[in-house]
């Protein structure tokens, strides 16, 4: 492992959720689940994080922020999309005022289904995310190199 | 002798010509050509008096006679002019003064000096050549300034007459004038020069004829005329009671005066002199002519206001200073009524958005610091109030000729308009930073004078001095740092406006810019080629209170920041991301974003000014009755009981003992701190996660987390929100290294602190200089966080002084006892300030650690990849310091005490790990106030304890 994976900061949108999956974010980040063991640290800053944690569905009043959200990080990146209108917008999926899930507006790296999301199905998805991650890291060191 | 006439008849011909010449290019060649006759005779007189011992002429007595009756003539036309306008515009208070003014002069004249022979005239010593310099070089440097400058203001001006020839006329009669005040050795030569100058002072304020202007410059002139009547009722007195009246044997007669009846016949000059010295220098309760003196045009605040008439004032105290040592009560009164302008006039310029208005406020405080260095007396003391003199000299000049600059060109002297000037003017913008920079911080002139002010009122015992010194130096932190933050900031890409700026106002600003760095830089060479024989001179000693290693180390320093800031700042190759708005960003350059309800929003933000604590409505008033009073009640005193004290030698006078401050040392200390500062700090980091963690009932991450995110940020992309925010870490980075080595190398623990806050100033700038909203409140709270904790961190210094007879750390190693034995109040307010400096709540404003998040991320907020890595290691750096400060308290000569001191400092860290997961952040009103109140008991207490104590015991 290297020291991008031992490292995750996440940062966390709440789109168009009903707030369970908000919750159980935040659970996850509770001294009960301790994210910290693994380095896991809740930024409220897009510079500052690694991984994107998407909750809720894509509309168009929430696209522009979690497009503005995902280009202000900076590279590698990885976004999990939290609970199923994230990943598809679920039952809300054929709302007149709903454009899809989170993949809609940006890539979405790591898909963690439920109604609502599970901590442990959360942190399951970031673990997955960090191996993404460390492919990204090693792609633009490797392209950090050719520029040079 | 040829040197002083041509010094004096230059400028004196050069007025006249100026009143002569009306056509404006035949004006420019002509001033340029006697500026540069000027400026090179003051350069030849400088080098042909280079480090001789006083020169005395004695002029033939039909010549001296005739000088003295021009000299009398001058005086009464001076009079008969302000007699004149105060009829004209019906002021009472001003007639009444110039009437008493002529008829002192006259009196004078035909009866009380009648007959009387002076033994010289002229005198020349090492002060007036620096003065003469300062006069010769900075003067004639403002003169080719205000050329450009009025050609600018007649055409923003057009509905008033051009009287350009009167403006330039007086400015050279005034400099003409001011060379008569350093050379005269005559008292009543002397005075005349003195009175011409106020004169110039009253015309040029009141030069554009306002309503404002008219009345400002009354209010000058009254001012100066108290202090002018109580020079000649000096110099009557002096006359009647048989004192000399050639100065130098005044202040020489007078020094041998201690314990002898004679001292009661001195008493009421030295103490009439001190108070004409103060009028002219602005001292509070006086200090309301220099701030209505700004209307003003530029160059005339550059020269008369800032750079040598006002310091005519504090030349002729620090001339009385060795007085000062004889004369407690006028001692007190100079001490006392310098100190409390220093700390309150720093205070009001927090609150002003004017630049103009703030420059007059720093300039009167600088003052005020300097009368108080001439009251202390101390060849330290002056030595310390001569480089203020200097310093303060070039770099203010330097920084109005900037604003007037600005002024003309973006239309405003508001500094709020100054926003993004670091583009709009990208060199004036440099050279007014780099003004700003010399003004407060370290290693620039300014503050390594204030180094030598706090050593020579600690080695002397001046508690009061050094709590107003402590606070006072606090409040410029922030009233200069937030400026140059406004200066600092990076926007978009726009054009550059100072294309249209004249030449002759470019060579001025780069000739005081070069100045500024020269006396920076050579700083040791000024000392031992200037300073040290003048002080040698009078009191046959020059102690330094600076190594010369310490002076290199900072002269070192300068020429890199200089380097930096004209070199390559903004020249890095970054990919340039929009700064973070919190929701959409529409026009990034102009900080316009979508907000949750849609509409489109501007965030805008302006500095702190801190009103209802530091506002003229709150301070001015007790400020100016407290200076007042103590100003009567000493004159008072003074003239009925001043000798009777007779001889008081100083009750303390520490010698600092200079342990292991050589440039090696610090080399070596820096490459021991470069490896553990990072290794023990990231440590640190881990051990202080992995607490917070148990605290909250969780296992958290492990031991080497903090190395593996800074390894984390440094693999990111490299990009940021401009070219220069990565450059200002870079630099903070490097200074918080250079404090560890200096504090690990055994060495300045003074020099140490000042390094600290250096670095602290960097990281400020690279927040400020992203112009984004939230990096800006950081900034803005990271400035208030240093000057809550300032004044503490002084009072450290100050005890460890008192304590170990040293500021170096090595010094500690000989003790018998440790600090903590007689200093233990200081250390509780460390611990109290600690929290602050480690940005721990309650007192985690500017950003924190941890994962609280208030403002997104504070300070860092524009901050990523590398940049935000070397932050994490500057304070991993910071802390490993931080804890060896607290270490130094339990240091003795046993080195079994080392064990003691890192336990005692583990503890210490654990401490404020509990205190971080007990509190709740407070605002930053209680910030200030609680963390200034500590700092004062404690400090107070402590250093008072500590002064009685060495001087009964």
């Amino acid at each position: 492992m290297s020291s991008v994976s031992k490292s995750p900061w996440v940062i966390h949108y709440d789109g168009s959720s009903c707030n369970g999956c908000d919750i159980e974010v935040l659970a996850a980040l509770t001294p009960l689940y301790d994210v910290e063991r693994f380095g896991i640290i809740n930024t409220g800053n897009p510079k500052h994080a690694d991984i994107f944690l998407v909750t809720g569905s894509v509309n168009e009043q929430n696209i522009d922020v979690v497009k503005e959200i995902y280009d202000q990080m900076v590279e590698p990146k990885v976004v999990v999309a939290c609970g199923i209108c994230a990943c598809s917008a679920g039952i809300f999926h054929d709302c007149y005022n709903i454009i899809g899930g989170v993949d809609k507006a940006i890539p979405v790296d790591v898909y963690v289904p439920g109604c609502a999301v599970r901590p442990e199905a959360i942190i399951d998805g970031v673990v997955q995310g960090l191996g993404i991650l460390e492919e990204k890291s090693k792609a633009l060191a490797a392209s950090k190199k050719k520029g040079e | 002798m040829e040197l002083i006439v041509s010094l004096v008849g230059v400028p004196c011909l050069a007025a006249l010509l100026m009143l002569a010449v009306r056509c404006d290019k035949a004006r420019n060649v002509l001033a340029v050509a006697s500026v540069a006759a000027i400026g090179l005779l003051s350069v030849v007189f400088a080098v042909r008096y280079l480090g001789e011992s006083p020169v005395y002429f004695v002029l033939p007595e039909s010549t001296a006679g005739v000088l003295g009756i021009v000299n009398f003539l001058i005086e009464i036309a001076v009079g008969a002019f302000i007699l004149a306008y105060a009829i004209r515009y019906k002021r009472m208070l001003a007639l009444g003064l110039a009437l008493v003014q002529l008829v002192m002069a006259v009196w004078i004249e035909v009866s009380v000096l009648a007959g009387h022979e002076f033994s010289t005239q002229m005198r020349v010593d090492q002060l007036s050549v620096i003065m003469a310099l300062i006069i010769g070089i900075v003067g004639s440097g403002i003169c080719v300034y205000a050329l450009g400058y009025m050609k600018d203001f007649q055409e923003h001006h057009p509905e008033q007459k051009d009287r350009r020839p009167w403006f330039f006329a007086l400015m050279f009669a005034f400099l003409a004038a001011m060379f008569n005040i350093v050379f005269s050795d005559n008292m009543a030569w002397i005075y005349t020069a003195w009175e011409v100058t106020t004169l110039c002072s009253f015309l040029l304020i009141g030069f554009t004829k306002t309503d404002e202007a008219i009345n400002n410059a009354f209010r000058q002139i009254v001012m100066n005329m108290l202090g002018g009547v109580a020079f000649q009722v000096a110099i009557a007195f002096a006359a009647l009671n048989g004192l000399p009246l050639v100065f130098s044997e005044f202040l020489m007669a007078g020094a041998m005066s201690a314990g002898t009846a004679a001292a009661a016949l001195f008493a009421v000059p030295v103490v009439l002199l001190a108070f004409a010295g103060m009028t002219k220098a602005a001292q509070m309760p006086f200090h309301t002519w220099l701030l209505g003196a700004m209307v003003a045009p530029t160059p005339t605040s550059a020269l008369l206001h800032s750079s040598t008439m006002v310091k005519a004032g504090v030349f002729l105290l620090i001339k009385l200073s060795p007085l000062f040592l004889v004369f407690p009560i006028a001692s007190g009164m100079v001490v006392i009524v310098g100190g409390l302008t220093f700390l309150f006039c720093s205070f009001l310029a927090i609150s002003q958005s004017n630049a103009k208005r703030v420059l007059a406020y720093s300039t009167i405080a600088n003052l005020g610091l300097i009368t108080a260095c001439a009251g202390v007396g101390t060849p330290e003391a002056i030595w310390a109030a001569i480089f203020l003199v200097v310093f303060h000299a070039v770099a203010k000049s330097l920084l109005f000729l900037c604003v007037g600059t600005a002024e003309h060109h973006i239309g405003s002297r508001n500094i709020e308009d100054m926003d993004e000037l670091f583009e709009r003017m990208p060199r004036l913008a440099r050279f007014m930073m780099l003004g700003i920079m010399t003004m407060f911080i370290a290693p620039f002139g300014m503050l390594v004078s204030k180094w030598a002010t706090l050593v020579s009122f600690a080695t002397t015992g001046q508690v009061l001095l050094l709590v107003l010194l402590a606070f006072g130096s606090a409040a410029t932190f922030m009233f200069w740092g937030k400026w140059l933050g406004k200066l600092a900031g990076i926007a978009a890409h726009r054009e550059s406006e100072e294309v249209t700026v004249n030449k002759t106002e470019w060579s001025a600003i780069i000739l005081m810019a070069v100045l500024v760095v020269a006396c920076c830089v050579g700083m040791p060479f000024i000392s031992s080629a200037f300073v040290e024989p003048y002080l040698a001179g009078v009191y046959g000693m020059a102690p330094l209170a600076i190594g010369f290693d310490n002076m290199a180390i900072m002269a070192i320093i300068v020429a890199f920041i200089v380097v930096v800031l004209f070199g390559t700042l903004g020249k890095a190759k970054k990919k340039v991301v929009p700064v973070y708005m919190a929701g959409i960003t529409v026009d990034s350059s102009k900080r316009v974003f979508k907000g949750a309800l849609g509409g489109e929003r501007e965030a805008t933000s302006r500095n702190w000014y801190l009103e209802g604590i530091f506002g003229e409505k709150r301070l001015d008033k007790p400020a100016t009755i407290v200076t007042a009073a103590v100003l009567v009640v000493c004159l008072v005193a003074s003239i009925f009981a001043g000798g009777t004290l007779g001889s008081v030698s100083l009750p303390m006078y520490l010698q600092t003992a200079s342990l292991n401050e050589s440039v090696f040392s610090t080399l070596i200390g820096i490459v021991v701190f470069l490896v553990v500062g990072p290794v023990l700090g990231c440590l640190l980091a881990g051990l202080d996660r992995i607490i917070s963690a148990r605290m909250q009932g969780r296992v958290g991450p492990p031991l080497l987390q903090p190395y593996y995110d800074v390894r984390k940020l440094i693999a990111k992309d490299d990009v940021s929100v401009n070219t220069v925010e990565g450059t200002y870490i870079t630099m903070a980075l490097i200074f918080t290294l250079i404090a560890g080595g200096v504090f690990f190398g055994g060495g300045n623990f003074l020099m140490c602190v000042f390094l600290v806050t250096l670095s602290a100033l960097f990281f400020i700038l690279a927040a400020y200089s992203s112009r984004s909203p939230y990096a800006e409140i950081g900034a803005d709270r990271e400035i208030l966080q240093v000057m809550s904790y300032e004044p503490m961190i002084l009072f450290v210094a100050v005890g460890m002084l008192l304590t170990m007879g040293t500021f170096d750390v090595a010094g500690l190693f000989h003790g018998s006892a440790p600090m903590i034995v007689a200093a233990w109040p200081i250390f509780i307010g460390l611990l109290f300030v600690l929290t602050i400096k480690l940005r721990k709540s309650p007192f985690d404003l500017s950003y924190s650690h941890h994962a609280h998040q208030e403002l997104v991320k504070g300070v860092t907020t524009e901050m990523s990849g590398r940049t935000l890595a070397k932050v994490e290691v500057m304070h991993w750096c910071e802390n490993v310091l931080f804890m060896a400060w607290v270490a130094m308290f339990f240091v003795w000569s046993n080195p079994a005490s080392i064990a003691l001191a890192v336990v005692v400092a583990a503890a210490v860290y654990f401490l404020e790990i509990w205190i971080d997961n007990n509190f709740a952040r407070v605002k930053w009103q209680s910030c200030l106030k609680w963390a200034w109140i500590v700092s004062l008991v404690a400090g107070l207490v402590n250093i008072l304890g500590l002064v009685l104590y060495i001087i009964f015991a």
